[in-house]
């Protein structure tokens, strides 16, 4: 059922071709770094614009498709999922990143990313993680840490903060890769490692908001997180992998991949993929292919008395 | 025995839910297809799935309008009821529809061990003047029942009803063969088809009163279809290729029928997680440049509101189903009304730009799909069409309809067109943003967002900007609205009194206005199909008439309007009255609008 199209692109994919005007994020937003990272997975692998469709939700994360020169839908807050989905369904041609914040994707969104997970329809999916609300000035979100004070919980925040990655891993997620917006490399190489995936990849972004929150991530400093790597995994960032520390961890090994989700430290890499998940889209089109065709000439005849 | 005959007459069976009512009656109304007969058949179905049988809310049953001639609605009165006990047909009464010489046939089996509650429903039917004949299912059925684990008691009654309408034994048995012969194993068919024949011969022998409703030789191919499995088959015919849907009554067979068919002919249903996922599955599928429809009902329409305004924002091309059921809130989800005209007009927030489609009957439900395509994709409006429970699961008995096979909604044509009382659109109807290429035209890059946009798609939040994006969607609108001709109207365009309704009151009306006229009376009736935007031209048509009045199936008393009042004032300043706006679930009555004809002209 999908529309034909031309797959090639008669020009090099380069950074400039995929610029838009200019973003309108603060200064020092994370969100630049994803773009970059984003823009520069593109130029890579020579992703084609045509037939890429950036999906967001609402929020600072949610304007990333207005910033990047493919097809793009910024939907409603919460449900990018659903809209990419459907996308998903009707265009099995096409390249499908879905952009999503911590509010978007695990509070009002929570739902759809539950099915998206378990449908684990193909498409890449980042979560721009800023630990807080931010187009909106600063409530407490899902991922807000403990006693951080915002309009909301202005005494600091109540509770301790959802794992995302504890979350979807044990939702049956079928990749699962975290990642931060200062390490371009690394983000580049995650993106890629998501894309090659066949099924919904799903990438945490730590994600600085200098503006509300500057001390959320110390991104002068290394100690406080590690790489994980493996011969199956996402190459530690090149500049800071000798300045933290190199943890070997297999990402077909789901027990030791929460023992790491729920570790006070944090970890950037995969840390699972099992590419034997069925995947909803795949499964839907493959019933339409064997299914019998009929004319639609004759189908009022079952009708007949 | 004495045989009746007649043109039209109505008859219900009621029994406990979960007992096969609706399985008999669809037997039933098969054979009187074959007989030659118009048939309409309107289930009553419990919202639940089998409340404890001998209980009011058990109440399970259908009923059938018989006709010589082409019948549009389920009429006034009940000629005859068979109840399987006193409980389902007491609680029936209490919708008082009922004629004067309605006659009850009433299953004394349950007498012995309620005594008292027999006693009091037969008082209560000789106060209403109803004559009542007691029968009890013989011996030999009720063993025959019982060695079938309790089912079957449905074949008896179907045995009866067919005697007394004076059916061919033959012919209703083939259509129990047909229905049940590759389901049941030959013995248990067999001994439903001995009760059913114990039941016939019954009647035959003890009720000394029958009816004989006149066949015609059919000269055209006929179909029996219901509202739900027409608006499917109209989907597949329109060239639509993703449906996606959440489970809610009375939408969901259309779900189910599309389930089991739809990937012939190339379509993807998708159950999506709720409402919300539902309707964006089929935003996506639309920005993707494949035709796409949501299918909901009552609640389901209000969480989808959000989405609904995003595709006008965002000119994305989108289809929404409302098969409107008895609210607010959970309400009666088996029993129909027309009140979320207002929700489906104005419930986005913000400015509201969308195009309303109504469907009057089987035949509107096949064709509404192709024609809201043709809107959704020329306009980039969301576009409705509003159904309801009653047109959802009605069944009736028409010319075998004529597939179009759409693929490219320019190829929409002219009798469709006509059927909804519409000229053809502009070719160049002018979008907020000028680029609108689906992913993989190359270079085309169509970004859209909910944000203000300007014409080359930019954010933007200055004043000139929004207000050219809002005319420029609401000029869509009045396109619709100058391309709109006259809608249906019954009877001459001056006099009186003008009856004016939407959807399913459409065949109501008719007939109201048809009789009416023939006594005497003079009336006119008026019909919308698309019942947003309207045409032009109705306030000229409406200040010909001293009166001009609504019928709808939406609550309204006498400070407040009904929907449709509303927006007919609203619209044209004429003082349009609400004449009945009922919310009692039931479908309107061809009888009660003509008493309130005569009562506002004499």
């Amino acid at each position: 059922m999908s529309v034909p199209v031309e797959q090639k692109s008669t020009e090099p994919i380069t950074l400039k071709a995929l610029n838009t005007d200019n973003p309108r994020w603060c200064v020092g937003c994370g969100d630049f770094g994803i773009l970059m990272g984003l823009k520069r997975f593109m130029v890579d692998h020579q992703i084609v614009p045509d037939v890429t469709v950036n999906v967001s939700g609402i929020g600072c994360s949610g304007r990333t498709p207005n910033y990047i020169n493919t097809y793009g839908v910024h939907a409603i807050h919460g449900r990018p999922i659903t809209v990419a989905l459907g996308l998903a369904l009707a265009r099995p041609d096409l390249n499908i990143f879905v952009e999503s914040g911590d509010g978007d994707a695990l509070s009002i969104g929570g739902n759809h990313l539950i099915h998206g997970v378990n449908k684990n329809f193909n498409c890449v999916f980042l979560l721009f993680d800023n630990e807080l609300y931010a187009l909106t000035k600063s409530q407490t979100s899902p991922t807000t840490r403990k006693g951080h004070p915002t309009n909301t919980q202005p005494s600091g925040t109540y509770l301790d903060p959802l794992n995302p990655i504890s979350l979807v891993l044990g939702m049956g997620a079928s990749f699962v890769a975290s990642t931060a917006d200062w390490i371009p490399d690394h983000l580049a190489s995650t993106l890629s490692a998501a894309f090659k995936h066949k099924g919904f990849s799903f990438v945490h972004i730590s994600q600085r908001c200098p503006h509300y929150d500057p001390d959320a991530f110390d991104h002068k400093t290394s100690t406080w997180f590690s790489f994980l790597k493996h011969e199956k995994g996402i190459p530690p960032d090149k500049r800071i992998a000798d300045k933290t520390e190199l943890i070997d961890h297999d990402p077909s090994n789901l027990e030791t991949a929460f023992k790491y989700a729920n570790d006070s430290q944090r970890y950037f890499g995969l840390f699972y993929q099992n590419p034997n998940k069925p995947r909803y889209d795949e499964i839907l089109h493959g019933e339409l292919e064997k299914a019998e065709k009929k004319p639609r000439a004759k189908i009022l005849d079952r009708f007949l008395i | 025995m004495s045989v009746e005959n007649k043109k039209i007459s109505r008859f219900e069976l009621l029994m406990d839910a979960g007992f096969g009512a609706q399985k008999a009656g669809d037997i039933l109304i098969r054979a009187f297809a074959r007989m030659g007969k118009y048939v309409y058949i309107e289930p009553m179905i419990p919202a639940e799935i089998s409340p404890p049988p001998r209980t009011r809310p058990a109440l399970s049953g259908v009923i059938i309008r018989v006709a010589d001639f082409d019948i549009t609605n389920i009429g006034n009165d009940t000629d005859l009821i068979l109840a399987s006990h006193e409980i389902v047909l007491d609680r029936r009464l209490d919708d008082e529809e009922t004629n004067v010489s309605c006659r009850v046939l009433l299953d004394m089996g349950d007498k012995k061990s309620n005594e008292e509650s027999y006693e009091n429903v037969c008082k209560r039917l000789t106060k209403l003047g109803i004559s009542t004949f007691p029968f009890e299912i013989d011996e030999e059925s009720r063993a025959l029942i019982q060695s079938l684990s309790g089912s079957g008691q449905n074949m008896y009654y179907l045995g009866m009803l067919s005697a007394i309408y004076n059916m061919s034994q033959e012919v209703v048995e083939a259509q129990i063969q047909k229905e049940f012969g590759k389901k049941l194993n030959e013995e248990v068919l067999n001994k439903n088809i001995k009760i059913f024949r114990n039941g016939y011969v019954y009647a035959r022998a003890n009720v000394f009163f029958s009816f004989e409703v006149a066949g015609m030789p059919r000269k055209t191919e006929k179909i029996l279809i219901d509202g739900n499995s027409s608006m499917s088959m109209g989907i597949i015919d329109a060239g639509i290729k993703l449906f996606s849907g959440y489970p809610i009554t009375p939408a969901s067979s259309i779900m189910h029928t599309l389930a089991k068919i739809f990937r012939s002919y190339g379509g993807i249903v998708h159950q999506a997680e709720d409402e919300i996922a539902a309707i964006g599955a089929a935003i996506g599928s639309y920005f993707g440049g494949v035709p796409a429809i949501t299918c909901t009902s009552g609640p389901g329409l209000s969480l989808k509101q959000e989405f609904i305004g995003y595709a006008a924002a965002a000119e994305i091309p989108l289809i929404v189903i409302d098969a409107q059921r008895s609210g607010p809130s959970t309400g009666m989800p088996t029993k129909t009304e027309q009140s979320d005209l207002p929700a489906a007009l104005f419930g986005n927030h913000g400015d509201n730009t969308k195009v309303i489609v109504s469907v009057a009957n089987v035949i509107d439900c096949f064709y509404a799909p192709q024609m809201a395509r043709y809107l959704t994709e020329k306009l980039r409006v969301p576009v409705f069409i509003m159904s309801d429970f009653q047109t959802a699961n009605s069944y009736k008995i028409i010319d075998k309809l004529k597939p179009t096979e759409m693929n490219n909604v320019n190829e929409i044509q002219d009798f469709v067109l006509e059927r909804f009382h519409m000229n053809r659109l502009p070719d160049n109807i002018e979008m907020v943003r000028d680029n609108q290429a689906s992913p993989g035209v190359p270079g085309g890059m169509r970004r859209v967002t909910g944000l203000n946009s300007d014409r080359a798609g930019q954010i933007n939040y200055f004043s000139k900007t929004s207000q050219r994006a809002h005319e420029v969607r609401n000029a869509k609108i009045h396109e619709v609205r100058k391309a709109l001709k006259k809608p249906e109207i019954f009877g001459p365009e001056e006099g009186k009194i003008m009856v004016v309704g939407w959807g399913s009151s459409r065949g109501v009306i008719e007939e109201a206005i048809n009789n009416s006229r023939a006594q005497g009376i003079p009336a006119s009736g008026m019909h919308f199909r698309i019942v947003y935007p309207l045409p032009m031209m109705i306030k000229d048509i409406f200040s010909k008439f001293k009166k001009v009045v609504t019928v709808e199936l939406s609550y309204g008393d006498e400070h407040k309007l009904p929907p449709l009042a509303m927006l007919l004032r609203s619209e044209t300043l004429v003082d349009v009255q609400p004449m009945i706006a009922q919310a009692t679930g039931r479908p309107l009555r061809p009888r009660v609008i003509m008493q309130k004809i005569k009562e506002l002209i004499s």
